[in-house]
């Protein structure tokens, strides 16, 4: 039993057992955002055992995605990253089922990326898709594991059915330009690495159904001063999405619901 | 190297570095310039090894005497089926040369051990400890006390992990264990459990304590150790001191070159 090998360290955890680990080789895990987090996310997923995995990015391999984006080689330069990534990750394990799409995900197509899924893992870079994901988790009751990543720090936070949210914490994107991209600013591989490790932490316990997630907990990590900690907030009774009067209520009426840029229609 | 300016394909691949007023265009040749020792190329050394070749860290020594096998893979990012069976240290010099063609890896198939430590820490500026066992632990910590060398120390045990720097005359892992388990009381590490992601977290965190260890940059995680539940998803931080009572590190030392870890952790006597 070849397969049988390949898990076994995982297998004998409590927490995991011989069930856990055919739940895992069961489930399906989507992945928006093959770059500085969907790297360390896709390959522990890979490792670990979760059966099918759904690749989402529009991009390409650069040069500049390398100081961090550890599923990508120099060869790739120029190739889609799905395309690279997949290859990648069935070199770990040829029996992974890969969809590897390149598109973008936008208030028209997340309802089926929900759907489709048992998680979904944000590793995008934008803020409008990030607050588009937390909407979708919250409006299709499935499970979110947001991340973010800038210089030498990080969060992540889990959104779950009835939330506390995205917008428990922050109710609209910042303003352009208040903060800095990972292109103007910077960013250290190690920061992405430790944050989509947490990723992919959260989506095995869920899958699972063992321990604490990050469910009204934020996990926030400062490389640089060596800094780690986790705060718990409570759910905002006006949020825009997950209170018991919520703004956004539909993703086939989203563009009337939110603006472009992801803010709260007034 | 004063006035030294990096080649357009390195000012291309290092660009989010050059951004960060950490590191910028001298902290990328000081990386470059650098070497580091990844002892231990398996769950730990994995993603340590990525990072860092990442970064663009400019040597990178990577020592293990294992070869991969599948269960392996379950958490060994580095490795990929087509290295099965084949030595850990060749594997994985072939991904990292596959991510950054610019800096030199160095493979050791060979066990660190009390023979070869000295001369083989020796030659690199900071060593990752990526072992699974007592008697490596407290080999790599004496010797690189020894050398004066900083030592990046982690180690996972099923669902849990820590990550501390031990940074010659602030502590060692003896001030932190002054004696190792009786053997048999924490099962061999073959025998337990590893939840897959858990190493990526703990080897990462490795990584980053390097490259500010290399760039002279940030607090480390010197004096501290940060403990990981993943169950609970908990950080927690303990301070401890150099003990002054310590027998390598203290101020009156008894240890002044390697001693027989075999015997010292009871690693033999299980055997």
């Amino acid at each position: 039993m070849i397969d049988a090998a390949r898990h076994h360290r995982q297998r004998i955890l409590d927490e995991v057992g011989e069930s856990g680990q055919q739940r895992l080789a069961r489930a399906s895990v989507a992945i928006v955002g093959i770059g500085g987090l969907g790297s360390p996310v896709a390959l522990y997923l890979a490792a670990a055992g979760v059966g099918r995995l759904g690749l989402f990015d529009d991009q390409r391999v650069e040069r500049s995605n390398l100081n961090r984006q550890i599923l990508f080689e120099d060869r790739d330069l120029g190739r889609p990253k799905v395309q690279a990534a997949a290859e990648r990750l069935r070199r770990l394990d040829p029996t992974l089922r890969i969809d590897a799409r390149s598109e973008t995900i936008r208030a028209s197509n997340v309802a089926g990326l929900f759907m489709e899924h048992d998680v979904v893992v944000d590793g995008t870079d934008s803020f409008e898709t990030k607050f588009l994901l937390n909407d979708a988790a919250i409006l299709t009751g499935k499970p979110l594991i947001h991340g973010a990543v800038l210089q030498w720090s990080g969060q992540a936070l889990t959104v779950m059915n009835g939330g506390p949210c995205l917008r428990c914490l922050f109710y609209d994107p910042p303003d352009a330009g208040v903060i800095q991209t990972c292109e103007e600013a910077g960013v250290i591989g190690a920061a992405t690495g430790v944050i989509g490790s947490v990723q992919a932490e959260e989506v095995l316990k869920i899958l699972l159904e063992v321990g604490e997630p990050l469910r009204g907990r934020i996990f926030q990590h400062d490389g640089l001063r060596g800094e780690t900690r986790v705060i718990a907030f409570p759910r905002d009774p006006k949020c825009p999405v997950c209170s018991r009067q919520p703004r956004i209520t539909d993703l086939s009426r989203y563009e009337e619901q939110v603006s472009p840029r992801g803010y709260v229609q007034r | 190297m004063p006035g030294a300016t990096l080649r357009a394909d390195q000012r291309q691949r290092y660009a989010r570095h050059l951004a960060l007023a950490e590191i910028g265009v001298s902290g990328q040749q000081t990386l470059l310039r650098s070497s580091v020792l990844i002892v231990g190329v398996g769950a730990l050394g994995s993603p340590a090894a990525l990072y860092l070749a990442a970064a663009g860290v400019g040597t990178i020594g990577l020592a293990d005497h294992d070869s991969v096998r599948l269960s392996n893979l379950q958490r060994q990012v580095v490795h990929s089926m087509d290295g099965l069976n084949r030595a850990k240290v060749e594997g994985a010099s072939r991904t990292l040369h596959g991510l950054n063609p610019d800096i030199s890896l160095e493979a050791i198939e060979a066990t660190v051990d009390e023979r070869n430590a000295m001369d083989l820490l020796g030659r690199f500026d900071v060593i990752v400890d990526g072992t699974d066992s007592f008697r490596a632990r407290y080999l790599l910590s004496d010797a690189a006390y020894l050398l004066r060398k900083p030592l990046v120390h982690g180690s996972i045990f099923r669902v849990e992990g820590q990550v501390t720097v031990f940074v010659p005359g602030r502590g060692c892992y003896r001030c932190l264990y002054p004696q190792p388990p009786p053997p048999g009381v924490i099962e061999d590490s073959e025998e337990a459990g590893v939840f897959a992601p858990l190493p990526g977290i703990i080897g990462t965190i490795q990584a980053a304590e390097t490259i500010k260890l290399l760039t002279g940059t940030g607090e480390g995680l010197v004096n501290r150790v940060l403990l990981h539940d993943t169950m609970a998803m908990s950080f927690r931080e303990v301070r401890y001191r150099r003990n002054p009572s310590c027998p390598l590190c203290g101020d009156r030392p008894r240890i002044h070159s390697l001693v027989d870890y075999g015997a010292f952790t009871g690693a033999e006597a299980a055997r």
